[in-house]
């Protein structure tokens, strides 16, 4: 690896670090999900500033040139991120589904209340009516009370 | 409102053609139902018809696909203390007739499950060639990973007690969740027990699973199926979440 493609490499690997920091910093980003970028991108510094631990690991799996090394590596944390990805997008589902599901049952939860309050409403109209026609003293009894008390 | 013990879910996107139909169906031939609608966010006048009808709907706010509509008439049917629930499909090829017997069977034998199948008794609708060569190859498929003999894996009529019903409140497929679930539960030691009903051609001719969907069709399931080999049992639910709204206790 060429000392140029060494500081290429860490300029980038350091912009990006920096960026996705700000990021953080802005809450655009979810610290959680940017520690496996922050882990991914240290990784490739240090394996970009000491090139023997790439020598040596390249020499052990029988690659030819080391920067294919970092290359494999880098394909490797791309998979990585894409799993950690697929793993919160798979949580997230669950989650909004349930979340659905409960906001449709609370709704028709309150709407059935709602229903029950106009119906015991309704009732009392109803006593009302059948007092003029004569219901039943007891039920007329209350029905006085509730009216002398709306009174 | 007095509930009934019975419930049948019927999970609706886009039914305002068959809706109605689907309902007065169940409320003649299945009187010991109640039926909860769950509108899965219809672009058409599928909530307007069954609120202007008085139906008991439940409306989720965003379309979120058959598996989740199902669980919420599951979630449903939990917190409001049914002990036996079905789903019928509102295509009309499952005749609610049946579903009396069905429960009737699902209370005496003690079973976790009950399937209605076209092939005990090889009456009605069979399907069609390449169909029930994949419905051949699940029931092979659930043999191997169970050692159990389901004759219709894929049957749409489905009904189960309230272990199963707390189950897949918790835990049920995004899609095309027959063979799977029942492996799941075969595999978890719940039982399922087949009784034959007949099922009619679906009237306007379309399958949920066409051509292209096939293959999708037979790969998910046949993947799912292997994963169900292997089922744990659902999380715990969320106790803060868990709210119990009416019924007998549960």
């Amino acid at each position: 690896m060429s000392f140029k493609l060494q500081i290429f490499i860490a300029v980038i690997t350091v912009i990006a670090l920096l960026y996705i920091g700000n990021k953080v910093r802005n809450r655009v980003i979810e610290l959680k999900y940017a520690l496996v970028w922050f882990f991914v991108a240290i990784l490739f510094l240090i394996l970009d500033i000491f090139p023997n631990i790439l020598q040596w690991l390249s020499q052990l799996l029988g690659i030819v040139l080391p920067v294919n090394m970092l290359m494999f590596f880098g394909f490797g944390f791309i998979l990585l991120i894409l799993y950690t990805f697929t793993v919160v997008l798979t949580n997230q589902d669950r989650r909004i589904k349930r979340l659905i599901q409960e906001e449709a049952l609370l709704a028709y939860r309150v709407d059935e209340l709602e229903r029950e309050l106009q119906k015991k409403d309704f009732k009392v109209r109803r006593l009302k009516t059948r007092t003029a026609d004569g219901g039943p003293e007891h039920k007329v009894k209350i029905i006085k009370k509730n009216t002398e008390e709306s009174k | 409102m007095a509930r009934k013990k019975r419930l049948v879910i019927i999970p609706a996107f886009n039914e305002a053609g068959n809706i109605i139909k689907t309902v007065e169906d169940i409320r003649a031939n299945a009187p010991s139902f109640d039926y909860v609608i769950i509108n899965d966010a219809s672009k058409d006048d599928t909530a307007r018809l069954c609120e202007k009808a008085a139906y008991n709907v439940i409306h989720l706010p965003i379309n979120s696909g058959i598996g989740a509509a199902v669980q919420a008439g599951y979630l449903y049917a939990k917190r409001y203390g049914y002990e036996c629930v079905v789903q019928v499909d509102g295509d009309g090829q499952h005749e609610a007739t049946f579903l009396t017997e069905m429960a009737e069977e699902l209370e005496s034998s003690g079973a976790n499950m009950i399937i209605g199948s076209r092939f005990l008794e090889k009456e009605g609708f069979q399907s069609t060639g390449l169909r029930r060569i994949g419905i051949k190859w699940f029931s092979f498929l659930i043999r191997v990973l169970t050692g159990k003999t389901i004759t219709d894996p894929t049957s749409g009529m489905r009904m189960v007690n309230r272990d199963v019903i707390n189950f897949f409140a918790e835990e049920y497929p995004k899609d095309y969740p027959e063979p799977e679930t029942a492996i799941t539960l075969l595999r978890l030691g719940y039982t399922i027990n087949e009784i034959p009903v007949r099922m009619k051609e679906r009237a306007d001719g379309k399958s949920s699973i066409s051509f292209k969907r096939a293959v999708y069709y037979m790969f998910k399931v046949t993947l799912a199926c292997a994963l169900a080999r292997f089922a744990l049992e659902p999380f715990p639910p969320e106790k803060f979440v868990t709210q119990y709204y009416g019924g007998e206790n549960p």
